[in-house]
């Protein structure tokens, strides 16, 4: 039998699973307890539950379609525990190849983990790799946070506000400029910035523009939480009709590479 | 009351946070244990050393960048969790927008939190289906050939221009200087880490905010 298959394996990415599942649920009961301490309303709590169920599934089943890209080296089990805790592709990708690479296989993730000592030495690399914020959030986060907190509850709350707005607005602005002028990766067509990366994004704004106008000019408040996530899933539907009816020479276009 | 609220906030993390790194650490010790296969010590450490200097730094900047965007709730659960640009604090900050509550208040804190675990309890259990019973699907999801395929190299672009869409109608202003700071750096280097760039657009974007604030721009 496949040793990357073993039900042990499979034993193991459940427990995996059950771990992150309890950690949420622990912090979601006492933050909705919580909640309904300080007077929010239970349907806004639980408009925020639905709202983020839909908001997450897409990126979701992104993330799960990522687990099978690494299954051909690595079996499925393996990059099934490391997405489900910590872990994105493409820490566990370069952390699986640079593994392998030290064990002096060279071929890396286009061929078959065959030895279990190269694949323990993945799981070893891929877990350490990316453990140090679990050492450094118990040290830090509560005087990072302190520090935010002082200056947010003085005089100038406006300003307060505005700071904080421009700092989510830097975040975003990372990945909106990637879509407009990163590069991706050169064995790939598709995923460096080029017209469907651009179409994306404008349908992805447009419909959010619209969606918030229709909610401002007709009070319908209750399309509120669905709006982030609608306009997310017309953009990407926005990309597969864009990629299946506009000639290639179009939809491959990739200005960066 | 407040002060009690996130004293417990910040004892539950930490001691999450210790089991997380006990558990993690579990995973490739019992893969050893299992296989009776341990890694020669040599060759661990060149792969190692190939990642730990990049990783390690991202993770400082993470913690420093993300630690006053959100909650102390969410962000203790999104670091165990994993996948926080690109989908926990995209999720946070959608939620505080349609709840209407502000990140830094304790309204802010539930909200994100309860966002979080949500969003974390959803993508656990869709990865675990996705792998345990669609697995034959999946191959034709993910297939460069399949028709979804482009959307699903399209996720980003569709995720935060989304949630530009909705900053833009009340602060298109403050907007635009982070953006033309991010594809300036782009233009120079195109192929730079996410890493690397947040830092430089969330400085670009507190910076130009500041400015436009100073000469009364916006409020």
């Amino acid at each position: 039998m496949d040793f990357r298959q073993a039900p042990f394996l499979y034993i193991l990415g459940s427990c995996v699973a059950l771990f992150v599942i309890a950690q949420a649920l622990f912090f979601l009961r006492r933050a909705w307890k919580q909640g309904l301490a300080l007077g929010l309303p239970r349907e806004k709590l639980r408009s925020v539950v639905t709202s983020s169920i839909l908001f997450t599934i897409a990126p979701s089943l992104a993330i799960a379609a990522t687990v099978l890209a690494l299954a051909n080296a690595l079996g499925v089990a393996l990059p099934w525990m490391r997405l489900s805790i910590i872990g994105n592709l493409t820490y566990e990708t370069t952390a699986a190849q640079a593994a392998m690479e030290g064990l002096g296989a060279t071929d890396g993730l286009s061929g078959q983990v065959t030895e279990p000592a190269v694949f323990s030495a993945i799981a070893w690399v891929m877990t350490v790799g990316s453990v140090l914020p679990l050492i450094l959030l118990p040290l830090l986060l509560k005087k990072l946070q302190s520090k935010l907190g002082g200056a947010v509850s003085g005089a100038k709350a406006a300003w307060a506000d505005l700071m904080s707005a421009a700092a989510f607005l830097g975040l975003i602005a990372a990945f909106i400029s990637r879509a407009i002028a990163g590069s991706g990766s050169p064995e790939k067509l598709g995923d460096g910035a080029g017209f469907v990366s651009l179409l994306t994004l404008a349908a992805a704004i447009g419909s959010m523009l619209l969606l918030e106008l229709l909610i401002c000019r007709k009070g319908w408040q209750w399309l509120t939480p669905f709006a982030m996530p609608a306009s997310m899933f017309f953009a990407m539907g926005a990309a597969i009709l864009a990629t299946r009816l506009l000639p290639e020479g179009i939809t491959q276009l990739e200005w960066r590479g | 009351m407040k002060k009690t609220y996130f004293t417990l906030v910040h004892r539950w993390g930490r001691a999450w946070c210790l089991a997380s790194l006990l558990f993690m650490l579990c995973i490739p010790l019992s893969v050893s244990v299992y296989f009776n296969a341990w890694p020669p010590l040599q060759g661990l450490m060149k792969g190692l050393l190939a990642v730990i200097p990049l990783y390690w730094a991202t993770a400082v900047i993470e913690v420093v960048s993300y630690a006053p965007l959100m909650g102390s709730g969410a962000c203790y659960l999104s670091f165990v969790t994993g996948n926080i640009s690109n989908l926990k604090l995209p999720c946070a900050i959608a939620a505080l927008k349609s709840a209407g509550v502000r990140p830094n208040s304790e309204e802010g804190e539930v909200v994100s939190t309860i966002a979080v675990a949500t969003s974390a309890i959803t993508t656990t259990v869709l990865i675990a289906a996705g792998v345990l019973l669609l697995a034959p699907l999946l191959p034709y999801i993910a297939n460069e050939g399949s028709p979804v395929a482009p959307a699903f190299r399209q996720v980003l672009p569709a995720l935060f221009g989304a949630l530009l869409g909705g900053y833009l109608k009340k602060q298109w202003r403050i907007s635009f200087v982070p953006i033309l700071a991010g594809v300036a750096v782009l233009l120079l280097a195109p192929a730079v880490q996410a890493g690397i760039l947040i830092p430089l657009t969330v400085i670009a974007s507190l910076a130009g905010a500041q400015l436009f604030y100073k000469m009364k721009w916006v409020k």
